[in-house]
């Protein structure tokens, strides 16, 4: 299965920042993570095992998110991720700071030659 | 808090390795499972899925290392491995390891070896609390004001009551006072005859903030005249002399005097210092109040010790004194004040030349760090191999140079470790060379705060600052090379690109230049300062040392007249003289190297009113008639002094070269008349004397005029100090030893020798500095020019296997052997040529730091250039000779066979 575009690259925070989101809605192992990524990415964001165990380890150092072992719909053991109150708190901040640069960038971007 | 965490984490992980590994092991396999039922569940086969599944993983063990670099605590492991493997590949080449660590710690070991000279002689503040805001004042006095009829700059007293002014009027400075040392004995117990005493002033005390152990320190009221004699014991004394008694406050403590008239004073202990207090130095055991006037009611002086205000310049609170000063001094207009801290006064003597040998000791350590980057490059031609591998495998190439770095740390921290034992070691034997006897009728020539030096934590913090630069040095050449190996070639065991050998090929050699030039200014500087204090060691000084015994003798003069200790003197070199072994004995008012100056009320062609206000200048000697036999000083006209010279013969006198040509215009003097003081009888001059060093080996003579001390009528005690007895051997003066003491007492069994050394030793002390500087310096020049030559010898050893197929190819066709040897000299002999050159260059544009340590001889001396230069470049073909001569002996077919 191949997506119709090339997998863009995200900065490590900003994948962490979207790990994060993710979690927001409820816990998840960390397939399911990857799955609902690139579900609403729209293929924008493909699954790549090796930024995201990474970033699942640096979130759980950080403090913003606990993981134990849970039993899976198939019956099989895997490690859920979940996010702490600091994990919350961070997202939003992120997630505010993110909105402000990407509108401050767009407009920018969209401004035309006159106002530059 | 987030840091916390981290750092939690990855100690977790560290500890518990295993268990953290298996986890993601299971998560990934979870990851994967998860992965296939999702595919299947979207339509795909089982097997397809499980392909799919795996290949969207990607690589297990790229992932695992991926998530381990996410944690801080992998670079520590990293190091770890890498420190292990780097240790692994040393013990495999055990010649490389040895060479390589000796020479850095030859290189580290001398940087700290001097830096811990440096340190605690120039850097440490002085062992009281805010030395550095203590100030003494020094007035440079020109030669109308001057004690001495000459100008000088001295710490002279200021009288008790111009102290008080100072200190009440003067705002710049939170408290006044004095400070001077003297000596005193403690009677009847051994090695306490002469102790260091510092009579203060009590607020000398609070501006150290100094608090006793037991009882009390100084107030005010000690310092009145009136009040009872008190004394602060310190920790030591109160230890070594009283046994630590706990009651010793408020006894009675009796103290003889050491110079001038024998005393015995009493005073009362009234405390006892800490263990940690010094002040000045560690030498002072006790101290007595400044008292501001003698019970006879004379005012006593002292220099002006003050403790700067918190926020106030020196330069401001001079500005303030200054004009105090003229005010309260009318009669000496013309002198300047200077205040000094006294570190700097104590240390500025030997500061240049410590700091020269602290550039030196550099130098040597750059030409070691120098030589290990070579031998580093050299063994890097046979790792090509395994870097390729490495690369291939995929390390990045950040991951190689970090390799290769914890390799060099390693190597410098085993030079360090070696450099340090090697500097303990060095700074004991240094500390043995530099302490000099300290006499205080002799100018201190010698080195201050020999005590403070010593290894401790602040130099072993600069020496593993020195490892870390070092070893940052020498590694980042093959670091950066060996990062950049094309892993295909290395793979295939091409040894590499022949561009590549070159131009590595090309840095060694200027390193080798490089080395060269910093060893020849080395060897310059090593053998300018050897020639200087050979020239300074063999200067005539106007008399002969060796075999001459000095000594002086103490006596209670207070119970004896002038005329009493004359016969005394007169007695006891007769009876020195009937010693068997003596030649000849003879007493004055000073040896050479004594640091007295007096003109014995001074010197005059007339006597009558018409005469010049100021005397002609030469010092007095006043000497008994063998003087000039005992220490070999020559008559050059006339004669010296007979028995007739006695008491009621003509009154002769004898003057020395210099003084004839200063005030005699070269003209021959004798039976010229002369006056001395206000005295109008007239002497006869009978002789010329050779002139005599007085006060080191390298100041010229001053102008001297001799008297026999029978002739000498001053009115004024004859000997204010002790007079000095020197005695010539047959043999070796130290045997006299023995009978000289006997002598002494038979003369007067109350009579005690003191200060008892041969001529030889004060001559010695004398040039202790410029001997140490001579000997430490030779020393770097000499590791310099080892290590250099070293390199030198490593790199044509390599440039002969590099190109062993040339000079293969070169003798099959038809090349002789001496054409072959003569190929590698002429390789050998260009490198060092510049080197030398470039060493020349730089000794030349260094020199004027080495101006002020030469006797006799020039910075740029031309003859030592060429000396040194030639030197060098003879060394330099010795040492390539045998890698040449090994090309030459290269057997042309082994030589196109070998790949």
């Amino acid at each position: 299965m191949t997506s119709p575009q090339r997998p863009s690259d995200l900065i490590q925070g900003t994948l962490e920042m979207l790990i994060l989101r993710v979690l927001a809605l409820e816990p998840m192992h960390g397939y399911g993570i990857g799955v609902r990524l690139e579900q609403i990415s729209r293929g924008t964001f493909r699954i790549n095992a090796g930024s995201l165990f990474p970033a699942f380890r640096r979130l759980e150092r950080d403090g913003l998110v606990a993981a134990d072992w849970q039993l899976t719909e198939n019956g099989r053991r895997a490690k859920y991720y979940r996010l702490t109150p600091q994990g919350r708190a961070k997202l939003r901040r992120t997630t505010e700071d993110w909105e402000r640069q990407t509108t401050a960038i767009a407009r920018i971007l969209k401004s035309s030659l006159g106002e530059l | 808090m987030s840091w916390i965490h981290k750092i939690l984490n990855g100690i977790r992980a560290l500890v518990d390795r295993r268990r953290a590994e298996r986890e993601l092991d299971e998560e990934l396999r979870g990851f994967v499972d998860a992965s296939v039922e999702h595919k299947v569940a979207g339509g795909m086969g089982r097997e397809d899925a499980i392909r799919a599944a795996r290949l969207e993983l990607g690589s297990p063990t790229a992932v695992k290392d991926a998530v381990r670099d996410a944690g801080w605590e992998s670079w520590l492991d990293d190091t770890a491995r890498d420190i292990a493997y780097a240790s692994r590949s040393f013990r495999r080449s055990p010649a490389f390891t040895i060479v390589a660590v000796l020479t850095l710690g030859i290189g580290i070991g001398a940087n700290t070896a001097i830096f811990s000279v440096v340190h605690g002689i120039l850097l440490k503040p002085l062992p009281y609390k805010d030395s550095d805001r203590i100030v003494r004042l020094y007035m440079n006095m020109p030669a109308s004001e001057s004690p001495s009829k000459r100008p000088l700059r001295a710490a002279r007293g200021l009288t008790a009551q111009q102290i008080d002014e100072v200190r009440q009027r003067v705002r710049a400075f939170s408290h006044v006072g004095t400070a001077s040392a003297s000596l005193r004995g403690l009677p009847s117990i051994e090695d306490a005859a002469r102790l260091q005493v510092a009579s203060v002033s009590a607020s000398v005390f609070e501006m150290i903030d100094a608090k006793p152990l037991l009882g009390r320190v100084f107030t005010m009221q000690d310092e009145v005249p009136s009040s009872p004699p008190v004394i602060v014991l310190s920790h030591t004394a109160w230890q070594r002399y009283f046994g630590g008694d706990p009651a010793i406050v408020g006894t009675d403590l009796a103290m003889d005097s050491v110079l001038g008239p024998r005393t015995e004073y009493h005073y009362t202990v009234i405390g006892v210092m800490p263990a940690d207090f010094t002040y000045p130095d560690r030498q002072t055991m006790f101290w007595m109040p400044f008292r501001t006037a003698t019970p006879t009611g004379a005012p006593q002086a002292g220099p002006l010790v003050a403790r700067l205000a918190d926020g106030v310049s020196v330069e401001a609170a001079l500005a303030e004194l200054t004009p105090l000063l003229r005010a309260l001094r009318p009669e000496a207009p013309a002198t300047t004040y200077e205040l000094a801290f006294d570190q700097r006064e104590l240390v500025a003597p030997i500061r240049p030349a410590l700091l020269l040998l602290m550039g030196a000791v550099g130098f040597v350590l750059l030409i070691a760090c120098v030589n290990v980057a070579n031998l580093l490059l050299a063994r890097s031609a046979s790792r090509q191999r395994e870097m390729a591998v490495r690369i291939a495998i995929g390390a990045g190439r950040s991951r190689l140079v970090r390799q290769m770095l914890a390799e060099s740390l390693l190597l410098a921290a085993l030079g360090g470790i070696v450099g340090t034992l090697l500097a303990i070691a060095g700074v004991e034997g240094l500390k043995t060379l530099a302490t000099t006897v300290t006499r205080i009728d002799i100018s201190f020539t010698g080195f201050p705060r020999v005590d403070s030096v010593g290894v401790d934590a602040t130099v072993l913090a600069f020496t593993l600052m020195t490892c870390v630069i070092a070893g940052l040095f020498f590694g980042l050449a093959p670091a950066m090379l060996h990062s950049g190996t094309d892993p295909v070639r290395g793979l295939k065991g091409e040894v590499d690109s022949q561009a590549l050998v070159f131009a590595r090929f090309g840095v060694r050699q200027w390193l080798v230049v490089a080395e060269v030039s910093l060893a020849v200014v080395l060897l310059v500087g090593g053998v300018l300062l050897a020639r200087s204090f050979f020239m300074l060691a063999t200067v005539h000084p106007g008399y002969t040392a060796e075999g001459v015994l000095t000594f002086q003798v103490t006596l209670p003069n207070a119970r004896y007249t002038n005329q009493q200790l004359k016969l005394f003197a007169e007695d006891l070199s007769t009876r020195l003289r009937a010693v068997p072994g003596v030649q000849s004995a003879a007493y004055a008012n000073q040896l050479p190297m004594v640091n007295l100056t007096d003109t014995g009320g001074g010197l005059y062609l007339s006597a009558d009113a018409s005469r010049p206000p100021t005397p002609l200048g030469p010092e007095i000697r006043l000497v008994s008639r063998d003087y000039l036999q005992v220490f070999g000083t020559r008559v050059v006209a006339g004669r010296g002094f007979q028995e007739r010279d006695g008491a009621s013969a003509p009154r002769v006198m004898l003057v020395n070269q210099a003084t004839v040509n200063a005030f005699f215009g070269g003209d021959s003097p004798i039976g010229r008349q002369v006056f001395v003081g206000r005295d109008v009888v007239p002497w006869e001059i009978v002789g010329v004397v050779e002139d005599v060093r007085q006060y080191g080996l390298d100041r010229a003579a001053s102008s001297q005029y001799f008297v026999d001390l029978r002739q000498w009528a001053g009115a004024s005690v004859v000997f204010p100090v002790s007079p000095y007895f020197a005695v010539r051997a047959a043999a070796d003066p130290e045997s006299l030893m023995g009978s000289m003491r006997q002598a002494v007492k038979a003369a007067n069994s109350e009579a005690v020798p003191f200060n008892i050394a041969p001529m030889t030793a004060l001559v010695d002390n004398s040039i202790a500095r410029p001997r140490l500087y001579a000997a430490l310096l030779s020393v770097f020049a000499a590791s310099g020019v080892m290590l250099a030559l070293i390199g030198i010898y490593g790199v044509m050893a390599y440039t002969v296997t590099q190109r062993t197929r040339e000079i293969g190819i070169r003798m099959s066709l038809g090349a002789a052997r001496n054409s072959v040897l003569g190929l590698v000299l002429r390789q050998s002999l260009t490198l060092t040529v510049i080197g030398v050159i470039c060493g020349l260059l730089g000794a030349g544009l260094t020199g004027r730091y080495l101006e002020s340590l030469l006797f006799g001889v020039q910075a740029l001396d031309a003859s030592t250039f060429i000396a040194v230069a030639a030197a060098f470049i003879a060394v330099a073909l010795l040492a390539s000779y045998v890698p040449a001569r090994r090309a030459a002996n290269v057997d042309p077919l082994v030589a196109l066979r070998c790949e």
